[in-house]
């Protein structure tokens, strides 16, 4: 079997949330299939400017060929196309403008796989908002299988990506609330699709003391892991925590650990630490109290799995239906959506050590029976083979009309949005919560 | 406030967040303290009150926050008699102007051009009227604001006066509450605490007793005359028929301060008694009596009797 993972950027040093998915799972079907990597030159998901030399290397193993990027990002028409398309009514013209403007737009990329598309027997495709996606399902839409890392945001009420998610051969959701989200949108339910996530490499020998010793940390933390950016929710998160450091009873510091876009605040008890290796990663996580995940968007939060997977409770931001959702699933996380809330739920955590324990025992079994890499392949594999034995009949794809394309009566995709279901997907499609 | 007691391995997400939601409802709601209670009180005099508080700064972060208004420039096409004509060649410019005539064969450019003209001055008034407009609107929201803000600061005032008054109105029932309680207990609560008197009585009914008043020489009661007889052991003579007296005097009799006040009260107390039975009867010397012996106590006993007045009565 001939697989292609189609996606935006991939590289040891790339470490976006769906580069860092595909790349995992690219490794992982790599012991059963023959996988071939297909991406771009760019490294940098603002600019996307060429950096890496076109052309096929091995990367962990896996054969990796890199495509050029047609033109760079510019911020400005970027800026307006997006305005154009969520705010306004506008065409299916205006939404193909934005895709391009967005970027990576690699054509050259789209061209290889679809002249070659017979070579594979399955092309999966990440992250369902870029060009890549979008020109390269709608190319081989008999053999794409889309993994959308989809967020609940204005992205998902553009008209041109229903469509696509109706096309594709199967899609590999990440959460049931993504599902739930990506159904409503496109009323794909027939399609084949299921929800798998992906799994982590949590080492077993983590060690909290060496942590605690080369950062010189003491006393209870918790950790925030990921980008320090006002989009996932780290203003919101230096606002409340200087809030309950007010109370004389909280001993919890709080340790970032990410790039900073941020200006992190001056406080005794608030550390930054800067972006850290795996192994200082996991040995943060391992020396801590809890994770914190302030994030508004996410389609799976890895760094909450790979807590739970270390035994670690998780406080996550209760606006996000995914991680709120996850927390309820797993029994493995409480969540906030005031500074009342953050201050209780933290304070609980932090006094309760028989909840605190509880819920780490819940997320490390949680993990275990959902996001095992055992589990993970096996989804896949099936998948697979589901599809095989189906009848693999090309689905019609009628694409807009020249008038069509022109015609200015698409919502606002903001509109298509507020008009999504809301909250955590707590039925049917959740794996079933086994409390400990 | 409610503890937080899920006390169990089996744990609940969601009942954790609903204790944890009630929990902040109740700290919201009920569970200020005393404290607390003052501090709101008295935050009105701080900041609201005050009538230069009213005007904060929140109208200057309003206006900070939003920029001055700028009139967007507008693009507009000048347009004149040449413009259809015009180009930065000059030889384009010249062969155009020559082939002029030849165009107006075909049509009449003038009124085109005249009605161009005129779009671009309307352009022009309407960029200006609109600009115009913008710059009033958002002084108005601007008053809006200020009125708006007013608004919430005496709605505010408002609530926290409420909030103000309830405390006081509950403060003051619980006190009233408090002296209720007390003026019933201080009437019930009766210690019978035996006089002097009570000792001359019965001096004087036992006439071989000695006369000297000693507790270790109180008589039996079957000494006392009439019902002083059936009364529960261990009473004290003359006591039966004063609680009697004193049911009686709660029922329907003059007023506690009458019956257990002043001396002369008691006087005309048991004139009031004398013939109703055999036992006031039999009690009546021991009212009178006591009196006079009081009188004939040392000081050092009758003080605390005189300073509190009618305490045998009342006990």
């Amino acid at each position: 079997m001939k697989l292609a993972v189609v996606v935006q950027r991939y590289g040891l040093d790339v470490n976006g949330g769906a580069e860092l998915h595909a790349r995992y799972i690219a490794e992982r079907l790599a012991r059963h299939a023959d996988v071939e990597v297909l991406t771009t030159c760019a490294t940098d998901y603002v600019t996307w400017r060429n950096e890496l030399p076109v052309g096929i290397v091995t990367v962990n193993g896996v054969q990796v060929r890199r495509f050029k990027v047609k033109h760079e990002r510019d911020p400005k028409v970027f800026g307006r196309c997006q305005t154009r398309v969520f705010e306004e009514t506008h065409s299916i013209d205006d939404e193909l403008a934005w895709l391009d403007a967005e970027g990576p737009t690699s054509p050259a990329l789209v061209d290889y796989l679809t002249k070659h598309a017979g070579d594979y027997d399955f092309c999966l495709f990440f992250s369902y908002r870029y060009y890549h996606a979008y020109h390269g399902a709608l190319g081989v839409a008999s053999r794409a299988i889309l993994v959308p890392t989809a967020e609940r945001d204005e992205t998902i009420g553009l008209a041109i990506f229903p469509p696509v998610f109706r096309a594709v051969r199967a899609i590999m959701y990440n959460s049931p609330e993504e599902q739930l989200m990506i159904q409503t949108v496109a009323a794909n339910e027939h399609g084949a699709g299921v929800v798998v996530g992906v799994g982590s490499d949590v080492p077993q020998n983590s060690v909290p003391a060496r942590f605690r010793s080369k950062f010189n940390i003491r006393g209870p933390f918790a950790v925030y892991v990921g980008r320090i950016d006002a989009n996932k929710g780290c203003q919101e998160l230096f606002d409340f925590f200087q809030g309950y450091a007010k109370n004389p009873y909280g001993k919890l510091s709080l340790v970032l650990i990410g790039n900073s876009l941020l200006d992190v605040p001056l406080h005794p008890r608030i550390h930054y630490l800067g972006f850290l290796d795996d192994t200082d990663k996991f040995d943060a996580l391992a020396a801590s109290d809890l994770l914190i995940m302030p994030s508004y968007y996410e389609s799976l939060s890895m760094v909450a799995l790979e807590a739970w997977a270390l035994g670690k409770p998780v406080l996550a931001n209760g606006r996000c239906d995914v991680l709120k959702g996850q927390c309820i699933r797993s029994n493995a996380g409480l969540f906030y959506e005031s500074f009342d809330e953050f201050n209780e739920t933290l304070s609980a955590i932090e006094k309760h050590r028989w909840l605190s324990s509880s819920l780490g025992r819940n997320g490390r079994q949680f993990f275990r029976e959902n996001y095992d890499w055992s589990v993970i392949e096996r989804k896949y594999l099936d998948m697979f083979e589901r599809l095989r034995k189906e009848t693999g009949s090309p689905r019609a794809i009628s694409a807009p009309g020249w008038l069509d394309r022109r015609r200015t009566d698409v919502p606002p995709a903001r509109e298509i949005l507020a008009r999504l279901p809301k909250g955590p997907a707590l039925g049917s499609v959740v794996p079933a919560r086994r409390p400990a | 406030m409610a503890e937080f007691n899920v006390r169990s391995d089996a744990v609940n997400v969601e009942q954790i967040m609903e204790q944890i939601r009630s929990r902040i409802r109740e700290k919201r709601g009920v569970d200020y303290t005393e404290e607390q209670i003052r501090e709101l009180a008295t935050v009105k005099l701080q900041k609201f009150l005050d009538p230069r508080g009213v005007r904060s700064d929140l109208l200057e972060q309003f206006r900070k926050t939003q920029p001055p208004y700028q009139p967007p420039e507008l693009p507009n096409y000048a347009f004149e008699e040449n413009t259809l004509f015009d180009s930065h060649r000059a030889p384009l410019r010249a062969i155009r102007r020559l082939l002029k005539p030849i165009l107006k064969l075909f049509f009449n450019p003038n009124p085109l051009i005249q009605a161009l003209n005129i779009q671009s001055r309307v352009n022009t008034m309407l960029a200006e009227r609109e600009a115009r407009l913008e710059a009033s609107k958002r002084s108005t929201e601007s008053l809006y604001y200020e009125l708006i803000h007013n608004l919430v600061v005496e709605t505010t005032r408002l609530g926290i006066e409420v909030k103000n008054q309830t405390m006081r109105i509950e403060s003051m029932s619980s006190r009233l509450e408090f002296n209720e309680r007390r003026a019933r207990a201080l009437e019930s609560a009766v210690v019978y605490k035996p006089s002097p008197g009570d000792l001359v009585v019965t001096a004087a009914s036992a006439p071989a007793a000695p006369a000297a008043p000693q507790r270790e020489s109180r008589p039996p009661q079957q000494n006392v005359p009439g019902g002083v007889q059936e009364g529960a052991p261990g009473e004290g003579p003359g006591q039966r028929s004063r609680r009697r007296r004193r049911r009686r005097g709660r029922r329907s009799g003059p007023p506690a301060a009458v019956v257990m006040g002043s001396g002369s009260a008691p006087g005309s107390a048991v004139s009031g008694t004398t013939s109703h039975s055999s036992a006031d009867v039999s009690e009546a010397p021991g009212d009178h009596q006591p009196q006079s012996a009081v009188s004939q106590q040392p000081s050092s006993e009758a003080a605390p009797q005189s300073s509190s007045g009618s305490e045998p009565e009342s006990q």
